[in-house]
Order: C-alpha cells, then sequence, then structure tokens
C-alpha cells in the first residue's frame, strides 16, 4: 500500500511538472488529511469489531458547533468548551454504544439513525448560525499561518522518532533472546527500522522546506498532523500491547468464541464507541480551528471518507482485520488523489466519478488478493 | 457408602429452556476425580447445553452446581475457570484471525508489570504447552485459520492443559481429527485422567466411548436416559438408549466410581 501511494505521488508529479511534491503542496496534503486521518483510526476498530459507525461526521459537527459556540457565544476559554464538548462527544457516543452493545441494535441503524439526528443538533445548537473561532492560540491547533512546530522542534521530533524505533526494536531483539524466541537475521529487522526512519526524515524535511512568502522562517511540521501522528501512535499501541485492542480483534475474528472465552464483549464494545467519541471531539477541535469557525454542516460527508480511508487501507467490512497504519495511508492515498487531481485542473465531477472507483479498486484488489493467499476473512 | 471420595462436579436437577423449549429437564449427574464420563445422546439430546451451562456459556435456570462439595455460582466463563472448568468445543472457540499464542491466552494474557500484553513471555509459554502436545508444530504466529484441523485442536487443548484445569469438558474432541491426532487426544485424557483430572466427553464415537471412558451417562430429548459403569454395558444396550432411550434390563445404574 505504501508502494501505491509512492506511485501515486510518482505519477502526479510528473504530469504536475513537479507541482505535486513541492514542500507547499505536501504541506498542505498532510494537513488536509489529518481531520479524517484522525477518525479513521479508530473507524478502523470499530470496522474490525464488526460494528459501523455512519454518525462520525454529524456528531463531528455537533461537537465542533457546540465547542465553537461555548467560546464565541458563550465566552468560554476554550479548554473548558473543549471539554465540555468532549463530555458531549462521550455522552453521545455511549448512547449509541449501549443501545448496540447492551440492546443488539445493529450499530448501522443506529448510527444512521445518529447521522440524521445529531446534524439536526449541530444546526440546533446555534439556530444554524455559523460561530467564529477568534482564540489565536486555538487557531494553531488547526494548522494554517502560525499552526506549525517550526524548524528546530520539527527536527528534534525527527531525532526522537527515529531513536525511538531503533530502541524499540533493540529491545524487541533482546526480549526475545531472553525468552529463546528466535530473531529475525540482524540486517533485515536494520532494514526493518530503515523504512520508517527515512520517511520520517524525508517528511520533516519537506515541512521545513515550505516557507509562507509572508513569514521569515519555514513552517516545519504542522500541528493538526502532530495531533494525528500522536493519534495513530496511541492507536497502534492500544492494538498491540493492550488486553482491549486484542479483545476487539477477537471480537472480530469469532464473537462466538470471544464470549466463550470469557472476553467482556459488551464492555469492550462499549469502551470502543467511547474511544470513538473521544477522537471525534479530537478530530472536531482540529476542524473548527483550522476553519476558524463552527458552521452546521462542518464534517458532512465525513463518514463516507473515513469508511473510504479504512476500507482503502485494508480493513476488511466482514471484521477481524485491519491495521492503524494502513488507515494513515488510506487516507493519504485519497487526499493525493484528490489533490493531485486539482492540480491537474480536473473538474469537481470526474474527481468524485475517480475516487470512487479508486475505493471499489481498492477492495476489488483486497479480494482477489485473498482469494490468491487462500484467506477467506 | 461414605467412604467414596467427594464428587468433584455434582450437578444437580438442572433445567434450561430456549423459549418453550426444554433443552434440559431435570438432569443430576455427578464427576469424581480421575474419572472419564462420557455424554451420549443424539444431536439436540441437551448434552451440549449442558455442558455449556456447566462452563458459564449459558445462564443455569434452575438447579445446584457443586464443585468440590461447594455450592458454585457459575454465571459467566469466566466463573467457570475459577472454578477449574476449561472446556475444548466442537467448534474449538478461536479467533481465526489471531495467531496461536494470541488464541491460547485469549481472555486470560500475561501481562507485564506495566499492564501491557507481554507477548514475549506468552509466546515462550506458548511454545512450551504446543511442543508438549506436537514436537512438529512450529508456525505458532500464523493466524490459525492458515493451521490445519489437527494443529487447530492442539490450540483449543492447550488451553485446558497451560491453565491448569481440574474439570475439562470435550465436546467431540477428535470428530475433525486423522487418526494420528485422535491417538494423540485419547493419550492426553489418559495422561490428564492420571493427574486426577475430571473429564466429561461429549461425543458419539463408540470406540471412544468404550475405550476412554469409566461410566457413561445417556441423554435423551432434554432428560437422562440413565447412567452406567462402561464396563458393565454393551454397545447396543448403549445405542438402544440413545436410540429408542430405553434402559437396558437387568443392568444397574453408577453414580458413584
Amino acid at each position: 500500500m505504501g508502494t501505491v501511494l509512492a506511485a501515486i505521488a510518482i505519477v502526479f508529479n510528473i504530469l504536475s511538472g513537479g507541482l505535486f511534491m513541492s514542500p507547499e503542496n505536501l504541506y498542505n496534503i498532510a494537513q488536509q488529511t489529518a481531520v479524517v486521518g484522525v477518525v479513521a483510526t479508530v473507524v478502523v476498530l470499530i470496522i474490525v469489531a464488526r460494528h459501523i459507525d455512519l454518525s462520525v461526521g454529524s456528531v463531528m459537527g455537533f461537537v465542533g458547533v457546540l465547542i465553537a459556540t461555548l467560546m464565541y457565544t458563550g465566552g468560554w476559554h476554550w479548554a473548558t468548551a473543549s471539554l465540555a464538548g468532549l463530555a458531549v462527544a462521550i455522552a453521545v457516543s455511549l448512547y449509541q454504544g449501549a443501545l448496540t452493545a447492551k440492546l443488539g441494535v445493529p450499530s448501522f441503524v443506529v448510527t444512521l439513525g445518529g447521522l440524521m439526528s445529531f446534524r439536526g443538533a449541530a444546526f440546533l445548537v446555534a439556530d444554524g448560525k455559523t460561530q467564529p473561532v477568534n482564540d489565536l492560540f486555538f487557531q494553531r491547533l488547526g494548522g494554517g499561518f502560525d499552526g506549525a512546530i517550526g524548524v528546530t522542534p520539527s527536527w528534534v521530533l525527527a531525532a526522537v522518532i527515529v531513536a525511538a524505533l531503533v530502541v524499540q526494536m533493540w529491545s524487541k531483539r533482546r526480549a526475545k533472546a531472553s525468552y529463546e524466541v528466535p530473531n529475525n537475521p540482524l540486517w533485515l529487522d536494520a532494514a526493518i527500522v530503515l523504512v520508517p526512519v527515512v520517511i520520517v526524515l524525508g517528511f520533516v524535511a519537506a515541512m521545513n522546506a515550505y516557507q509562507i512568502p509572508s513569514k521569515d522562517a519555514p513552517q516545519g511540521v504542522p500541528i493538526p498532523v502532530l495531533i494525528w501522528g500522536v493519534v495513530a501512535l496511541l492507536l497502534s499501541f492500544i492494538v498491540h500491547r493492550t488486553r482491549f485492542g486484542r479483545y476487539v480483534f477477537a471480537m472480530g475474528g469469532n464473537p462466538e468464541a470471544a464470549a466463550l472465552v470469557g472476553i467482556p464483549v459488551r464492555k469492550v464494545t462499549l469502551m470502543l464507541f467511547a474511544l470513538m467519541g473521544v477522537l471525534i471531539t479530537v478530530a472536531a477541535i482540529v476542524s473548527i480551528a483550522r476553519l476558524n469557525a463552527g458552521t452546521n454542516s462542518l464534517g458532512t460527508s465525513m463518514e463516507l471518507y473515513v469508511i473510504a480511508a479504512a476500507v482503502i487501507g485494508g480493513t476488511a467490512l466482514a471484521g477481524g482485520s485491519g491495521s492503524i497504519m494502513g488507515s494513515v495511508l488510506g487516507a493519504l492515498i485519497m487526499q493525493s488523489i484528490d489533490s493531485g487531481m486539482l492540480l491537474l485542473d480536473v473538474s469537481i465531477g470526474v474527481r468524485y466519478v475517480i475516487i470512487g472507483q479508486v475505493l471499489i479498486a481498492a477492495v476489488v484488489f483486497d479480494v482477489i488478493y485473498r482469494r490468491v493467499t487462500g484467506d477467506t476473512v | 457408602m461414605s467412604q467414596h471420595p467427594q464428587p468433584l462436579v455434582e450437578m444437580r436437577n438442572i433445567r434450561k429452556a430456549f423459549g418453550g423449549v426444554h433443552a434440559v429437564e431435570d438432569v443430576s449427574i455427578k464427576l469424581y476425580p480421575g474419572e472419564v464420563v462420557a455424554l451420549l445422546g443424539h444431536n439436540g439430546a441437551g448434552k451440549s447445553t449442558l455442558m455449556k451451562m456447566l462452563a458459564g456459556a449459558y445462564p443455569i435456570d434452575s438447579g445446584e452446581v457443586r464443585i468440590q462439595g461447594e455450592t458454585a455460582a457459575i454465571r459467566t466463563p469466566v466463573d467457570a475457570q475459577r472454578c477449574g472448568i476449561e472446556s475444548i468445543y466442537q467448534t474449538l472457540a478461536l479467533a481465526d484471525n489471531l495467531d496461536s499464542v494470541a488464541n491460547l491466552f485469549l481472555g486470560r494474557e500475561l501481562l507485564t508489570r506495566w499492564n501491557t500484553l507481554d507477548d514475549h513471555r506468552m509466546d515462550a509459554e506458548a511454545r512450551k504447552v504446543f511442543h508438549r502436545l506436537n514436537k512438529n508444530f512450529k508456525n505458532v504466529r500464523t493466524p490459525v485459520r492458515r493451521l490445519s484441523g489437527g494443529q487447530r485442536q492442539v490450540v483449543a487443548i492447550s488451553r485446558a492443559i497451560y491453565f491448569n484445569a481440574k474439570i475439562l469438558i470435550m465436546d467431540e474432541p477428535t470428530a475433525a481429527l486423522g487418526p494420528e491426532e485422535t491417538a494423540m487426544v485419547g493419550n492426553l485424557v489418559k495422561q490428564l485422567k492420571a493427574e486426577g483430572v475430571g473429564i466429561f466427553l461429549i461425543t458419539h464415537d463408540m470406540p471412544d466411548v468404550f475405550g476412554l471412558s469409566d461410566r457413561l451417562a445417556v441423554m435423551k430429548n432434554g432428560k437422562l436416559v440413565g447412567t452406567y459403569r462402561t464396563t458393565d454395558v454393551a454397545e447396543d444396550e448403549v445405542l438402544g438408549m440413545i436410540i429408542a432411550g430405553k434402559q437396558p434390563e437387568g443392568k444397574v445404574q453408577t453414580h458413584t466410581l
């Protein structure tokens, strides 16, 4: 999938005469993908657990407008407003989660209702009026003019990530050795570490090369991308290192077996929806900070983009398989194609047609791949 | 007869209904340490339902379960595990998308002191258990859907062994296995029996019944037809009980060792 993304980038770069891979365009793509990317990470887990959430866009709109209204009309500090938004988002998610987990109402139905209801709620919060966001610090969370961390912190960040990758691999090898579990050959493990190292360094170099003409220093890593990265790392950690993550996959792989071995299926489902609420709030904050306003149309049809990102990223709608890093790549692939076509002046109609077919192509590829390798799930 | 050892499991007057259908009606059964009790009956006779209640997968409508003489309130699989009850289901209850190590420890993962999954320790422990059952089992990190029927069975059985089952429920453990693997399961049953584990063996296979069990209990339409010492009855008498629900003439039922 990484190869697909690289191929897309190279093709668009040639077609656009080098514009696609310019630091400015890469900066914009990274930043624009962040909101969809944040929500897609947790939608992967929802789909893995054999559920779906169609209400993400509406709930994000509702929470976004709510936070903006509390700040603008209510005069609240951004932090308290955000916490209030978080509380409401978790309450909404627990309501939908409880209907699904405790009563067994299909999540498709619950969240389809939510898709409509919470869009309505987004309208009701401020009576349909747009709520400007003026707090300068808060605006930085959305990226934009002052929304990046600068050159030196970006390099420091890159150094920390590289060091962390190396230490992680080293401690993994040591742990395996201490339990007498066979290790990969050293060169293979080195190559496994080298790939993300090169990507991180390349990305930071590109972000540090982008300078807004009216500013006297380059941007560095945009804050929304940083947030997305932290979210993706956190969720990867949850998937690989915690019981909760393992149970989500077990429930998706065989719900009956999960119950028989004593996994608290309902509790895990409820926690999963609560996690959804947390990340929808994060996405809502980044979103209104980026637009400098909360409007009742915020997040419209985002559910389709996040599900598409998850599916392009290799998440099987039948449940049981999917990965967080896949969703990151899926979101980037979708945004890259959209942005690449925009650079080439492709009309909006054609763009929609093509993106829709890319989604299908990703699933067709997945189906064929599974048939060839003999995996049925 | 007070010199009899205490039963490991005593299920008394167990009832279970699904809607209006009585799946299990007033069944009482005992299991002693180191004993294999074969549970026989047609499909739908209620034997799997009875065992699922003991394993905590279905709640009991009425009746009492005693484990080593003490009343046990088994409502969930976790309650059953706490009582030392392990089950090997006919479906094996494996999450096909996870590897064998994850499946062995599913629901009971080993954790580091940071409360995160201790994958390396689980990996090492799992290899030991799998090796005990099948020396050729190396691909422990492959999703179990890619494993052979025998290897999948090894994973399911390993759960019972690793967590030191005192009471083991085996639901048709050899149904999907080749001759070599069937022999492996047979040896395992004998070995566990020698260690004092009590085993409920649900099976349709007469050689298994006569080769492995000490007593046999036959169910039909949710009711217990009778419980006999395996050496006291002949195969056609057992079949008569299963098919017609007819108790063999002149044979005494045995509810103790």
